[in-house]
Formats: structure tokens, sequence, C-alpha cells
């Protein structure tokens, strides 16, 4: 991409603020263009009907829901779990759910919060979890969900290890509590590990995956969970808005990347690693990263106060100077 | 396959079961079960069984004929809504070539070109794309409704209320307050002033008055201008915003010559539909003023409608304002032929008022005590082997049952001119079937 930047002409733009930004490609658009549709409200667009039995069969859950975002997702999965009046959700503090999804599922559903302190693999104790549990009590409200984030976005893109989510799994199942992981860039974990993604969602009651992040579709989520979870997740969906008409052309943009995009994750994660080597390379003063936190592809710099701010650093990344200009040459 | 099994009770303590199996398999009819059905029917009245009550929806008079299996030749007129509506070549051809961005960062242009052009469009300051209809009444009516204990009056027939899923009260905690609504859509607009709240602490707070044009369950009505600006009047003097879900504002438009901004001159929000009689896959656009836009983008996110490249949908929508609106007439003028042969049977059991037609909604009203809604539906869905003969060519039409004693007939660009054709030939025949078993 190239563009005019503070005075230079034809820049080289590098845009690497999310993965959202990701454009379909022109084999995606073919398929867009290509897909048999229906009206998605009386679930008769079969393109998303495909979309929806190729999710469930890859995370090996009974059914699944196509969504337009992976807010909605997070959020009908929540509501739908939490139906009792004064229900509470366990999930880290540095969740997305909790800090991102601006307190929808207490703003639009009631469901209150109870956050847990994330350790920095994007995982928190166990033992802070059984602890967090409410007891039946008048004074209490009643612990229906316990939420999980992976790959960890806050953390850095890191991948919850396999061995704490089975552990996890086993506690929830324990304590009679279902545990709904926000998989936003569950494929992305999946490719860092180089396990099939239902194996890491096994214990999982639900998930919500993005296919318009990494996977680079323009639209949507998709949510799984058991047959009668998700034909309540509908009514749901629908009464936020979400119930789309001939959505099977944009849910055809997230099979194409089910095929197509998803095998190709490990090279983002590969440029990931390289610049993030190339930095710690440099050894530098100011700017830090910690190699072993980089599991994919999202890489957190820390900037050291004294010498400059994250934004001073994201404003300098986002200029060009004569004596850079001049170096290059 | 759907499965509808009633009973009704007989009035001289005789516990009558009365089965009556319709199935619906994608227009065709299970020609086994079917008439499995009919049989038991009729031997159960050959017991000679006295029917008592019968319950709303099944009135037993009427005998469908045994039903063919629709061979792939047939063909299926789908009048169900105009929801169903397909995107048209040249507008995935737009949709394909949409230059695109991540709309939650509000750098997608397209989507950015669609808002603006339909802000122009209503005469608002500001617009913002939004997934569905539903979404775009919810924003409007929170983003109106911001204090805990508010309240907003609506018509007792408004989509918001009866098909949203009661969403404002669900969700945003705002309690909704009907006023009966009047057979063109409108309610007396004197209501207002009777449902405004005092300032009371037994009382909610009256934040928001709400409208419907065209009206759906009026039958697709186009609300009266001076009306509308008269309802603005009264709103605003008692400091209320008034919101028009405008669904169908593009039928209104066509079907009365006057400009949407016109339209919308009194109102302070509105929601219009994309996906329907415009024929765009996805999506409507709310208008208002700028400070309301920015509340609805926050609301609209929480509510997870914040997409990433939604340009490809906005350049579906941009391509219908540019292609699609025009011909809404035609579809309005089918709906008008449909109801003008409906008329002109002259049946006492199935009748319609083509005056009644503003638009492309058609209200079809079935005689109390001669065919059922549901029934009707279903015959409509079958063919019958001597109608196949009869009208040479096998036709399905598919309708949606509307109230106890009606059903809705919704034209759109995917219905062709011989799909209104042979829909009025299938209308007839039936009509005049089921006149001839109940005289």
């Amino acid at each position: 991409m190239s563009s005019q930047v503070n005075g230079y002409e034809g820049c080289r733009v590098v845009d690497m603020r999310s993965d959202t930004f990701t454009l379909p490609s022109q084999g995606m658009k073919e398929a867009m263009m290509a897909a048999p549709l229906g009206d998605d409200v009386f679930q008769e667009d079969p393109t998303v009907i495909e979309l929806q039995n190729k999710m469930a069969t890859l995370l090996e859950k009974e059914a699944a829901l196509f969504v337009p975002t992976g807010t909605m997702g997070n959020l009908i999965c929540v509501l739908n779990h939490c139906r009792s009046r004064g229900s509470e959700v366990i999930l880290g503090n540095l969740s997305h759910v909790h800090i991102y999804e601006q307190g929808g599922i207490s703003q639009l559903g009631g469901v209150h919060p109870r956050t847990l302190q994330n350790l920095p693999d994007g995982t928190f104790s166990l033992e802070e979890l059984r602890k967090a549990v409410r007891k039946d009590d008048v004074h209490m409200p009643i612990t229906e969900l316990v939420c999980i984030e992976n790959t960890h976005n806050v953390a850095g893109g890191r991948v919850l290890p396999l061995e704490w989510l089975d552990q996890l799994g086993s506690t929830c199942r324990e304590l009679g509590l279902p545990l709904h992981m926000d998989g936003a860039r569950l494929m992305n974990a999946a490719a860092a590990m180089q396990v099939p993604p239902a194996r890491i969602v096994r214990d999982c009651a639900s998930v919500s995956v993005c296919l318009s992040k990494g996977l680079g579709a323009p639209v949507g989520s998709v949510i799984v969970g058991s047959q009668e979870f998700i034909t309540k997740a509908r009514r749901l969906r629908k009464v936020l808005g979400g119930g789309m008409r001939q959505a099977g052309i944009i849910a055809a943009a997230g099979i194409y990347a089910l095929d197509h995009v998803a095998p190709t994750l490990q090279r983002d994660h590969a440029h990931i690693k390289a610049i993030a080597q190339a930095v710690s390379d440099l050894g530098s003063k100011a700017i830090f990263v910690n190699l072993e936190g980089v599991h994919t592809n999202i890489l957190m710099l820390e900037c050291d106060l004294n010498v400059l701010s994250p934004t001073q650093l994201c404003e300098r990344m986002g200029q060009i100077t004569d004596e850079e200009t001049e170096r290059h040459r | 396959m759907l499965l509808l099994w009633r009973t009704t009770s007989h009035r001289l303590n005789l516990f009558v079961f009365h089965f009556e199996i319709i199935c619906l398999n994608k227009g065709k009819l299970n020609h086994r079960t079917m008439s499995r059905g009919v049989c038991i029917s009729r031997t159960l009245r050959s017991w000679n069984c006295t029917m008592g009550y019968f319950g709303a929806h099944h009135y037993k008079w009427y005998h469908p004929p045994p039903p063919l299996q629709v061979g792939h030749k047939g063909l299926t007129v789908d009048l169900r809504s105009d929801t169903i509506t397909k995107p048209t070549e040249g507008m995935k051809k737009a949709m394909m070539e949409a230059l695109l961005g991540d709309d939650v960062y509000r750098e997608d242009p397209t989507v950015t070109e669609l808002e603006r052009r339909m802000s122009e469009l209503a005469g608002k300051e500001a617009a913002l794309f939004v997934p569905s209809g539903t979404m775009g009444n919810l924003v409007s009516v929170l983003g109106h409704c911001e204090q805990r204990g508010s309240e907003a009056l609506l018509g007792d027939q408004a989509h918001i209320f009866l098909y949203e899923q009661a969403g404002m009260a669900q969700l945003g905690g705002v309690q909704p307050h009907i006023i009966p609504t009047r057979a063109d859509g409108t309610f007396d607009s004197q209501e207002i002033y009777d449902r405004m709240r005092d300032e009371d602490v037994h009382c909610p707070r009256s934040a928001l008055v709400c409208i419907e044009n065209t009206h759906n369950v009026c039958g697709g009505k186009v609300l009266p201008c001076h009306w509308i600006d008269e309802v603005g009047s009264v709103a605003h003097s008692l400091g209320l915003p008034l919101h028009m879900d405008g669904a169908r504002l593009l039928n209104a438009v066509i079907a009365s010559g006057i400009s949407a901004d016109r339209i919308l001159q009194a109102c302070d929000s509105a929601s219009v539909c994309f996906s329907k009689g415009l024929g765009t896959p996805v999506g409507s656009v709310i208008v208002g003023t700028e400070e309301f836009i920015q509340k609805a983008l926050r609301l609209r996110k929480v509510l997870g409608g914040g997409m990433r490249q939604a340009g490809m949908l906005a350049a579906a929508a941009i391509y219908s304002l540019d292609n699609m609106v025009n011909r809404l007439a035609d579809d309005h003028r089918n709906a008008f032929v449909l109801a003008q042969a409906i008329c002109d049977t002259e049946s006492t059991n199935v009748t319609c008022v083509p005056e009644d037609v503003h638009t492309n909604i058609v209200i079809v009203n079935l005689r109390s005590g001669s065919i059922s809604p549901e029934e009707f539906c279903a015959r409509l869905a079958l063919v019958s082997e001597e109608e196949a003969k009869t009208l040479g060519e096998e036709i399905v039409i598919k309708i949606l049952p509307w109230t106890a004693t009606s059903v809705r007939f919704v034209t759109h660009h995917d219905v062709l001119c011989d799909g209104i054709q042979a829909t009025v030939a299938k209308l007839k025949y039936v009509i005049k079937e089921i006149d001839s078993q109940r005289k």
C-alpha cells in the first residue's frame, strides 16, 4: 500500500494495528459471489447452513450459529448460559469480554462479572476460581459460567496451555459450571500448537470463533455448542439484531477462509517472530520484547516510559524522516 | 417436514380426536401422509360426530384435494416476504468491486459513502449502517430512551412491539406503552397527550414516540404525510422525539410520490431496511442527528453490530439506491393485480379490498368458518392433479398466515411477471374450489 505520509510520496504503509483489517482475497470474493443464498431468518440459506455444519464438525460440537461479530458471539453465549436473574460469570480481569465489549453482559443482560487476576500467560489460578464460586446465599449472585480466552489478546496473543485447559475443564465439571471460550483467534492457537482445534475446545460447552480476523473474511463469527444451546442462541441473536437475511454471501467467505486461509496462519506467526527477534537483537534499553511470550500473530513491545511512551512510539512509526530515508538509500 | 396436530373436543362428552396432518416439505407435499390425513378426517365425519368448539385455526369444512408430487418443472412463487430477495448480478459486481476498510475504526469508505448518501436522502445530519432492521430500531429506541425507567409510546400493531422479541424491554429496560392502531396504520395523536406521563415517582418517564411506515401488519399502508407531521408536532410539544420504523420507507416514497426527506421531516430518527424490497442481502441504515448517531455507534457496538469490512454489504445498498428504488412501483402494481384478481372472483370466502393495497403487501381475508389461514396457505403450496391439468402447469405459491382470519402476500423483485400471472391463475382456481365446497 503506497501513499503520501508527511510529505513523502509513494510510501509503503504496513498496517499492523490489527488482523481485523484483513481484506478478502479475489478467490474469497469469487466464492462469495457464487454462493447459493436464502433467507437465514427462515433458516433457508444453504451457505450459512454449510458454514455452521463445517464449524460444528471442526470443533466436534453438535451445532453452530453464524453471527455478525465476535462481540455478539460472546454476548449470546454469556446470556445463553447465564439465564437466572442475578447470575454471575467468572472470567479473567484482562479478558476481551470484560475490557472491550462495553460491559455488554451487564449493560444488556444483567449479568455480573466476577474477575480473577489473569496471569501473564493468559490463564488464572484454579484455586482462585474455586474460591470465587458463589455459595447458595441470599446475599450472593449465582455463578453460572466460567469464561476463558484463547489466544489471549491482552497477554500478547498467547496460547493457553493444554494442560491448564484440561485441568480447568475437569474443575468446571466438578463445580457443575459450563465453560465458554472466547476463541476469537482459536485457529491461531491451533496452528501454533499444531493441535486440532477440537482438542483445544474439548471441555468447552460453547466457543465463539472469529472469521474476520486472521482468517480474513470481511464479516462474521461463529458460535458452537450443543443443539439445545444453539437453538436458544438463535433467539438471542434475533433480539440483538443479528438475524441477517442472505447472510450466505458472507458465510461463503468464512467457508473459504477455513479451507484456504486457516492453513496459512503459521506464516503470520513466523512474520511476528521475525520482527520480535529483530527487536530483541537490537538490545535496546528503551524498547523491550519478551520472546517467550510471542506465540502467535501478536507482538507486545514494552516501552521505558523515561525514554518514550507507547503513543510516541506509534506516532514515530507512522512518520518518515529525512535521515531515515537517507539511510535506506 | 412440519406436522400440525390439532384436537377438538366433542360437545356431547364424546372425546373426538380429529387429526389433521399438514406436511410441508419445501412446497412439495407427501402424497401418502396427506391422503392419510384426509382419509382420517373423512372417516371421523362419517361417524356423524358432532363437532363442538373448534380452535381458531381449524374449521374442517374445507377438504383439500390429494396432492401431486410436484416435478422439477413446477413453478414456485415465493410471496412470503420481500426479505427473501436475492442480490442481482449487477449488485454482486458492485459488492466485489467495493473499496473496503475496517468499519469499527470507521475506515470503510463504502460504508461511509452509503451513510452519506442516506443522510442526504433522508435530510438528516448523519447515518449508521447496521446488520438488520431489528438492530436499527433497537439502537434507535435505546439511543432515545437513555434514562432508567423510560417509556416508549408506539402502536399496538407495530413491528417493534410485536416482532422484535420485546428487545427494548428485554435488553434495554425500556417499557413500551401501546396505542390502539387504526386500520390505516395511524393512531389518534390525542392518545399521545393522554399517555404522556407526569413527573411522578410512580411513573416511568415518557421518552419517545414511534411510528411505522409503511405499516406492515396493517397491510403495507403508507402513513399520510400530514399525520406524520401532526404526530411529530404533538411529540415535540411534549419534549418527546419521534422515531420512524421505516423498514419499507422507500415503498412509501414510491407509492406516495413524496420524497424521503419530506416524509421524515418531523422525525428525529428513522431505520430503513435495504434487505427487503430493495433486494440487498443484509443490512439497514439508521438516520438522525450527529449526536444521536454517535450514541448509536456505541449501542451498535455493544449489541454486536460492529462489523469489519462491511463495505461489501454497503456496496449492495448503494447499488440498490441507484437501481432498485424506482422498480418498487412494479411490486406495488403486482400486488394490486393480485388483489384485483381475488376481488374479481366475487368469492364470499376469500376476500380482498384492492383500494387497501398501497404498496407491495396484500392482506387477504378468509371468512370465519370457511377455511383457516393455515389451510389456505397449505392449499396454495400443494398442486392437485386436476389443477395441474386445468392450469397446464404445476404452480406452488408460498405465503404466510397472518391473523386468525387472514393471510399475507408480499410482492418483490424475485417474482417475475409470469410468477404473478401464475399466482393469479392458481388463486382463481383455488378460490373456485373453496367456493364450490363451501357455499
